[in-house]
């Protein structure tokens, strides 16, 4: 029997291990898992919703763990592994236990990143520091002060939801997809929102500046209070009447503006946990060195899937080289690499992952964004021969700021390797399905342009009354086949049935026959 | 429908009627042309070489009883395998049954409604414990405020029945999935309703997505859920995992519309889920008609006064073929052939013993896949499954490797070109029957006019193949026996006709089964409990298969396939109606303008869509009513126009329906048309 253990219990271990239940039940291997937060996972891309209260925690359920537990995994809710060690194959807990492995699945995923700002000093975490028990997991030398918050865990959830409930001024500092989608909801529940952001547009790292306009225009239009080019220097605190405790007051910026409100979320990106490995000399840059199923590049007992796990190809990289790269912090291929590496740890066929581009959407009401891949290139860039001229990027753009839509979509030899779409959902929703199948565009591309308009998908055929127009879909009658029994001598609906059996079948096209009738004889 | 007879065949006439209210499509009004064509098949015809000639029944019979006796000896009774089909009455669906247990002693028996009617059949049976396409009268269907239809195009394939939608249009509430603007979809147009087009192949995870919406913004029927269904909780958390913007990603339905769909159907003023083979024919289709089901019970509609889901059947007699014994598993009354108690009870009606019965079978494709091999011998009734199979190109190469190929058809179909033995047999007009419709109503089937002479019927031929294999029990060739000894045979059974006979038919009630003795029949399913045995529906947790991710080359299209308004199935009978094959006389296939531009295909080019299994040719049709990914070819033509040709023999694991409407093409011009080609042009 193999003994598996895996560390972490968020939506992606909770993926491996029910891919890893049939093994389980025949009795092939042992499964023990480990998690930190005394919740069975939950789905942490909704948590947002969860902390403006738009979804109740119900919806946030992602697994069935009774499930699990029946089929003899082990697992240990509020345990966290302190340390790995890899010689004699064990882990140890925060409870003082050994556990041994023969295969050691590392999902710890990431944490909210906790910037440098004056008035909060040694909040943020050291990168290697290791966390002796579960709830310092995430913790720095100090805690955040009273009324500050990365949005990462259900705790987190809680105090924003509070806030927002009460109407109050939500400072975000971070203008990522993360904390636009934040923004949106919150606004939308109630609270106001001012959006802090160091550069000129939101969203700069998945968008073009033509797109990351259109966003701050639909944001402010939702409401939103956006100030851009401000660079956060520091936090003031304040203490209330009748309270021990600092609190959140505003945020200081380099131009000495200050921003006031009454709880301040951080949303400047999130990290892999990655100390476990690293101090046992996994291979690790900016998360867990795994191969294409998920194996770590310097040990085949230990794999690591999801937000901590970096998939790169280790014969690309020369020893002691910087690996350039992130993991992707998505759900779709986190989840990818789960059943990739159950598959494979329960011995049935593994197809490996491919690395694909991703996409982000935003999840909002009202602003339909979507965007994917390299979007940088601009219509009238030169063709940088060097490259081969058939592998140039080629641009298609359509800007319409009045009515809210925006499109550019990059090619490479036909097929799409970015785009941005706002403000036009089926288009989007198109380009969506095409990036991530690497299709060739229509040669067309306006045809990708004109999914939204009402007529769209509709036959060209403009007057129901020419000739070729089909009148009764039943039985295949044409006007002109109508006209013709007209001129035979037919005058009422009924004389034009039995001539041409237009009508006589579910019956809807009796009134335009005696529209075609009631045409011929005003002629 | 009414015929009058005529010096030759008979005229046409509509009959009022709940489910076509008195109109016919033009399938109908030309139906008769079929009874009196001169390429009818009116003597058994044997194989000599390259051609038939015709021989004498006694000949004929005496021919095959003997092959089938030896091959039996030599091999065993599973040597020998009976295909059937979804057209086929009752009675005849019934006795095929049991001449392959009880005269053949094989197991291998099943029948083209696998190709049509299974998944939809198992995913009823999974959730409701019973499978009757509509659990409802039909016309229930007319005073629904929001009718959600995914993948059928009633429009074409069944045009009255747009009549009964004419409510829901009105009130804007016709809601078509489908990746074509179908005609049916164009029913939404003018306000009529909402048409989304997902991609080939992604209807589930479409499913799953207004599974969580309904969940999530609370538009379902909590009090229903509790009550009357098992198994909420593990949905709830299955369908949590997508939101819609991941469901976006995978179907291209954008996500406003798919929450506006999902709040329409939660408005109050009757809401019916109905599936169609569009969403059924594929390796998931159970599990996608289950999606389907478990959203309908999400918002409480089965069982519900003026809501409901169903299923709408695609053959002729598509829900009476597949309730007594055609199907590989199965035992009159929809009963399992695996079930002690179904073996016995049906034993004794049949005059043997539940030991002498062989098990279960295997399911029509992987039948197929056995011919030439441990299946030596082939009966074939009403299919032609060198059009209609999956793989056509196999199919027709395994046939060639049979010891004995009998089919029995009234034309010489192209399955029956492969025949050594081509019996005739009469067709609907001429002979006496039943058939139970989409709605579990058992109608009588008359004859308007004689069969020609020589001619004889499938009861009567398996009368006298029994006698000659030496076969205990009774084998009448009256259909009304036969009703009689199949209601017995049903009796206790899901699909119970014990209280039914031909007499009591031709009063005219409106018979819903099931209809045990002594009892009105059950027009309406569900409105105290489900067929499970505590009475409650299963929502049944389902997630898409994994293999999407095999990479597409970014040339290929989607092959779906489908029919058209002037065809029916393989196209053997309406091929030879002149008036319909005129208004479609050869294979077209639709493509998107720009996909067109980029093959440098105009409209009317001829075309070739190949794949590792075949080469098909058509026309090419370019229209704006498809998507750009995806191309539409019908499934009616013979030869290299067979779309079947590229199509996979890969099955659904649960109801061993084949994959239609998934198929990876490449598309082509082709530069030098064939004279014959050009001529069929005009």
């Amino acid at each position: 029997m193999i003994r598996v253990v895996v560390v972490g219990y968020g939506p992606v271990a909770a993926r491996f291990v029910e891919g890893m239940l049939p093994a389980l039940r025949r009795g092939e291997v042992s499964l023990t898992v480990l998690g930190a937060e005394g919740e069975d996972a939950y789905n942490r891309v909704l948590v947002a919703e969860y902390a403006v209260g738009r979804a109740d925690r119900s919806r946030l359920d992602i697994t069935d763990t009774a499930a699990a537990v029946d089929a003899g995994a082990d697992v240990r809710l509020g345990e966290a592994v302190v340390a790995i060690d890899r010689q004699l194959r064990t882990v140890r807990t925060s409870a003082g236990q050994r556990i041994a492995y023969d295969r050691l699945v590392l999902a710890t995923g990431g944490r909210a990143n906790v910037p440098t700002l004056a008035g909060m000093e040694r909040a943020r975490r050291e990168r290697t520091a290791r966390a002796q028990e579960p709830s310092a997991l995430d913790r720095g030398a100090r805690p955040l002060p009273t009324g500050i918050h990365a949005l990462r865990d259900l705790a987190d959830a809680d105090s924003v939801l509070a806030t927002v409930r009460a109407g109050g001024r939500i400072v975000v500092l971070g203008a990522g997809v993360l904390g636009l989608e934040f923004a949106l909801a919150a606004r939308e529940q109630g609270a106001a929102v001012v959006v802090v952001h160091h550069g000129d547009i939101p969203m700069p790292r998945n968008l073009d500046l033509g797109g990351g306009r259109m966003l701050a225009r639909a944001a402010r239009e939702a409401g939103i209070e956006i100030a851009p080019h401000s660079r956060a220097e520091s936090v003031l605190l304040r203490t209330d009447e009748g309270e021990t405790q600092q609190r959140f007051d505003a945020l200081v910026c380099a131009d000495g503006k200050q921003i006031t409100g009454d709880l301040l979320l951080l949303s400047v990106g999130v990290s892999a946990r990655t100390e476990l490995a690293a101090a046992c000399g996994l291979a690790v840059a900016a998360g867990i060195l795994v191969d294409g199923v998920g194996r770590s590049w310097n040990d085949p007992a230990v794999f690591a899937i999801g937000d901590c796990a970096q998939v790169a190809d280790a014969q690309a990289h020369p020893a002691g080289e910087h690996v350039p790269g992130a993991p992707t912090g998505l759900i779709g291929p986190g989840w990818r690499q789960a059943d990739v590496l159950a598959d494979l740890l329960s011995g049935r066929p593994v197809t490996a992952t491919r690395e694909r581009p991703t996409v982000v959407m935003l999840k909002a009401e009202g602003v339909d964004l979507v965007a994917g891949g390299d979007v940088s290139a601009d219509p009238w860039d030169e063709p940088d021969h060097a490259d081969g001229c058939a592998d140039a990027p080629q641009v298609t753009q359509w800007a319409d700021p009045a009515r809210g839509t925006y499109v550019k979509m990059v090619t490479r030899a036909g097929a799409l390797t970015g785009f941005v779409c706002v403000g036009l959902p089926r288009t989007g929703a198109e380009l969506t399905l095409l990036f991530e199948r690497g299709a060739e565009l229509p040669a067309d591309r306006s045809v990708l342009l004109r999914l939204d308009a009402d007529d769209a998908g509709a036959a060209a055929s403009g007057d129901p009354f020419a000739a070729d127009a089909t009148v009764c879909w039943c039985n295949g009658v044409t006007a002109g086949r109508i006209g013709e029994a007209v001129e035979e001598g037919a005058d009422s609906v009924e004389c034009v049935a039995s001539k041409t059996r237009a009508g006589t079948g579910c019956g809807g096209c009796r009134g335009r026959i005696a529209e075609l009738l009631a045409r011929t004889a005003t002629v | 429908m009414r015929l009058t007879p005529q010096e030759t065949g008979a005229q046409v006439a509509a009959r009022e009627f709940p489910t076509n209210r008195g109109g016919l499509c033009k399938k109908g009004w030309t139906a008769a042309e079929l009874l009196a064509r001169s390429d009818r098949l009116t003597a058994p015809l044997r194989r000599t070489g390259t051609a038939f000639v015709e021989i004498g029944w006694d000949e004929a019979l005496d021919e095959i009883a003997d092959r089938l006796r030896s091959l039996r000896s030599t091999h065993g009774p599973d040597a020998v395998g009976v295909f059937g089909g979804g057209g086929l009455t009752n009675e005849k669906a019934y006795q095929l049954g049991k001449f392959a247990r009880v005269a053949l002693g094989t197991s291998r028996i099943d029948y083209n409604g696998r190709f049509c009617m299974s998944s939809a059949a198992a995913a009823g049976n999974r959730a409701f414990g019973i499978d009757r396409g509509l659990p409802f009268p039909v016309s229930d269907l007319d005073e629904a405020r929001t009718i959600l239809l995914l993948g059928s195009n009633v429009a074409a394939t069944m045009p009255p029945f747009i009549g009964h939608l004419s409510r829901a249009r009105e009130h804007g509430g016709l809601v078509v999935v489908d990746p074509r603007r179908s005609e049916t979809a164009r029913l939404t147009e003018q306000g009529g309703g909402i048409h989304v087009q997902p991609a080939p192949g992604t209807d589930l995870v479409f499913l799953l997505g207004l599974a969580h919406v309904v969940i999530a913004e609370g538009l379902g029927d909590p009090g229903y859920v509790d009550r009357r269904t098992e198994g909420f909780d593990a949905l709830r958390v299955s369908t949590n995992a997508w939101w819609p913007e991941r469901v976006q990603q995978v179907t291209g339905v954008p996500v406003p519309l798919l929450r506006a769909v999902a709040r329409r159907l939660a408005e109050p003023g009757g809401t019916y889920i109905l599936t169609g083979r569009g969403v059924e024919q594929h390796v998931d289709g159970t599990d996608t008609a289950t999606a389907a089901i478990n959203l309908a019970l999400l918002l409480g509609l089965p069982g519900t006064p003026g809501s409901g889901y169903g299923t709408l059947t695609g053959q002729g007699n598509g829900q009476g073929g597949r309730e007594h014994g055609q199907k590989c598993d199965q035992l009159p009354g929809y009963r399992k052939i695996t079930d002690t108690a179904a073996r016995e009870h049906v034993a004794r009606v049949w005059g043997v013993t539940a030991e002498s019965l062989p098990g279960a079978g295997v399911p029509a494709v992987e039948l197929l896949g056995m011919l030439g091999d441990e299946v030596r011998a082939l009966l074939v009734h009403g299919s032609n499954v060198v059009v209609s199979a999956p793989d056509a190109a196999a199919v027709t190469r395994q046939l060639a490797r049979l010891e004995l190929l009998v089919v029995c058809d009234f034309f010489l179909s192209e399955t029956a070109l492969l025949a050594d033995i081509v019996l005739p047999v009469t067709q609907w007009a001429e002979e006496e029957g039943t058939m139970t419709s989409l709605e579990g109503r058992v109608l009588r089937r008359r004859p308007a006019v004689p069969a020609p002479p020589g001619v004889r019927s499938e009861l009567w031929i398996m009368r006298e193949l029994a006698h000659r294999l030496d076969a205990p029990g009774t084998w009448s060739t009256d259909a009304a026996e036969v009703f009689d000894e199949l209601a017995r045979a049903s009796e206790g059974g899901i699909a119970d006709y014990s209280g039914l006979s031909h007499e009591l038919l031709d009063t005219g009630i409106a018979a819903h089964w099931p209809f045990p003795r002594r009892s009105d029949g059950t027009p309406r399913l569900f409105a105290d409990r489900f067929a499970h045995a505590d009475g409650r529906a299963r929502l049944v947790v389902v997630q898409p298969r994994r293999d999407d991710a095999a990479p597409v080359e970014p040339t290929e299209l989607t092959l779906i396939t489908g029919r058209l308004l002037e065809h029916y199935q393989s196209g053997a009978q309406t091929r030879r109606v002149p008036e319909l094959l005129d208004a479609r006389p050869e294979l077209t296939a639709q493509l998107h303008p720009a996909t067109a531009g980029r093959l440098r295909i105009a409209e009317g080019d001829p075309i070739e869509l190949r794949n590792e299994r075949g080469t098909v040719r058509a026309r090419a049709e370019v229209t704006t009513g498809i998507r750009h990914d995806t191309v539409f070819l019908p499934f009616h033509y013979p030869d290299d126009a067979r779309a079947n040709l590229l199509t996979q023999a890969i099955i659904d694991p649960v109801s061993a329906m084949p994959e239609f409407k998934r198929t990876r093409v490449s598309v082509h011009a082709v530069l030098d048309a064939p004279a014959e080609m050009t001529a069929a042009a005009r």
